[in-house]
């Protein structure tokens, strides 16, 4: 579940900073051609490999600035569910699985998007989204704050700012250089997103870091029990999946994106395995999953 | 009326046990606990049906129509006859025709996000529900949610054990 943002702004940022006068002669026009192109991206690679020693100095409000607009994009895509009581709810259970972890203020915020498709989104900042279907066929709170839990896991530990530096795709390039270029000729606000939107859609399709996802599962059962939650409600939530037609639509971006369900559930069970059932007669479901689930 | 009958279809399907197949010889046994009666044991590739899930635990009734409890991990799901219900549903849920069902559910396709054009105020909208911690924590309270400690996995992948501190400090 879900996870699969680039953060374009890490790089402009990046750039700014060990790059500032290169930087400011970037021309999207010239750069987007031929040998320029070239140059242009070992320029980038360059970047991404500063960025790479300064992933966690990225400031708290460029963070937000990133994961607005890949949030700007997604919701772009597929608005949120019009229900306020499901999305204060989810951001209820969301929040206090994120206070468990290593970001507690971290400025949390949750939402459902109206879609059929089965999936769950991150993002820098804090942005976490599930998709209705996925949230139709969650059985507990504990299988939310579970997905949570994997989503939270995603924002805290940046694995998309190291997808983003792993990318070495012409496309996300080009994109990026772009949003550089807008940038730093102090373009910004909805343009700028836009673009930072497109350059996104590559490591969509391309997913995350497998061993992240991995990491994601296991820590995520972690928040979840230190939440107060049955742990292994993420076992039932990949056993859903894994139920569900590989061939089926509505699980076609998930599944090209992640390890299979039933990989990762060999995961949990190496890596895991018994070890957190001192925490599995916790919290199954709640009287305000009742209340708002239909 | 033709919806009708999908709606009746769709609820059926939801309401059918979901398949499983042990992946290793396990016991079974009368409760979910590890101290439970054993009733038997599942063999490797057993075919079961899934009743319930508590805890660690899973209420199977196995091909014999004998039913009990196995480890939640000793079970994996794979897909049955679920894709024509499941499309079936898509279409009844988005009221999309018919002919979305070939050429793929509306919504959130790699293309569809590629495409997408950037919804700022749905952004604002998303911040507007954002909750507090002092309200989170409230209602964690009030839904007796307890909130405990447990230690992160220094390795979450196989290719390396977790560390012999995770076993430690396990809770009894």
């Amino acid at each position: 579940m879900k996870k699969q943002f680039l953060l374009p702004f890490a790089l402009a940022a990046a750039i700014t900073t060990s790059l500032a006068a290169p930087a400011h002669a970037l021309d999207l026009g010239k750069l987007l051609s031929g040998d320029t192109l070239s140059k242009g991206l070992s320029v980038l690679s360059n970047a991404g490999e500063a960025l790479n020693t300064s992933v966690k100095g990225l400031t708290p409000e460029q963070e937000e600035v990133l994961g607005h607009n890949v949030m700007a994009n997604l919701l772009g895509a597929a608005p949120l569910m019009n229900d306020a009581k499901v999305q204060r709810y989810v951001n209820q259970v969301g929040l206090w699985v994120a206070m468990q972890s290593e970001q507690p203020h971290l400025n949390w915020r949750f939402g459902v998007i109206d879609t059929p498709n089965i999936n769950s989104f991150a993002a820098a900042g804090g942005y976490i989204l599930i998709t209705r279907g996925l949230w139709d066929r969650i059985r507990s709170e504990a299988e939310l704050a579970a997905i949570l839990g994997h989503e939270i896991t995603h924002v805290t530990q940046k694995h998309h700012v190291k997808a983003l530096i792993s990318s070495k795709s012409q496309q996300a390039g080009s994109d990026l250089i772009s949003i550089v270029a807008d940038y730093n000729s102090g373009k910004s606000g909805a343009k700028a997103g836009e673009k930072g939107g497109k350059a996104l859609s590559e490591i969509f399709v391309r997913g995350l870091d497998k061993n992240d996802e991995y990491v994601a599962d296991v820590n995520g059962m972690v928040l979840a029990a230190r939440a107060g939650y049955n742990p292994y409600a993420l076992v039932s939530v990949l056993q859903l999946l894994g139920s569900v037609n590989a061939s089926d639509s509505t699980v076609a971006l998930l599944f090209s994106t992640h390890p299979s369900p039933q990989e990762r559930l060999d995961n949990i069970d190496q890596v895991v395995g018994e070890k957190l059932e001192g925490y599995a007669d916790a919290t199954e479901n709640t009287k305000r999953f009742n209340q708002v689930k239909r | 009326m033709t919806r009708m009958f999908y709606s009746l279809l769709l609820l059926s399907s939801l309401a059918l046990a979901e398949p499983g197949t042990v992946i290793r010889k396990t016991d079974l046994r009368d409760k979910p606990f590890l101290d439970a009666a054993v009733l038997g044991n599942v063999p490797s590739n057993t075919l079961v049906d899934i009743q319930s899930r508590k805890g660690a635990w899973m209420q199977v009734k196995l091909p014999s129509g004998q039913a009990g409890w196995i480890k939640l991990l000793n079970v994996r799901t794979s897909s049955g006859t679920t894709s024509s219900s499941t499309a079936l549903a898509n279409v009844i849920k988005t009221g999309s025709s018919g002919k979305t069902v070939t050429t793929g559910v509306k919504g959130l396709s790699a293309e569809e996000i590629q495409n997408a054009r950037p919804n700022l105020a749905e952004v604002a909208k998303m911040s507007s529900y954002a909750a507090n911690s002092a309200d989170a924590q409230k209602s964690a309270q009030a839904n007796q949610l307890i909130p405990v400690q447990v230690p992160a996995f220094a390795n979450s992948t196989p290719t390396s054990a977790p560390s012999n501190k995770q076993q430690q400090e396990r809770r009894p």
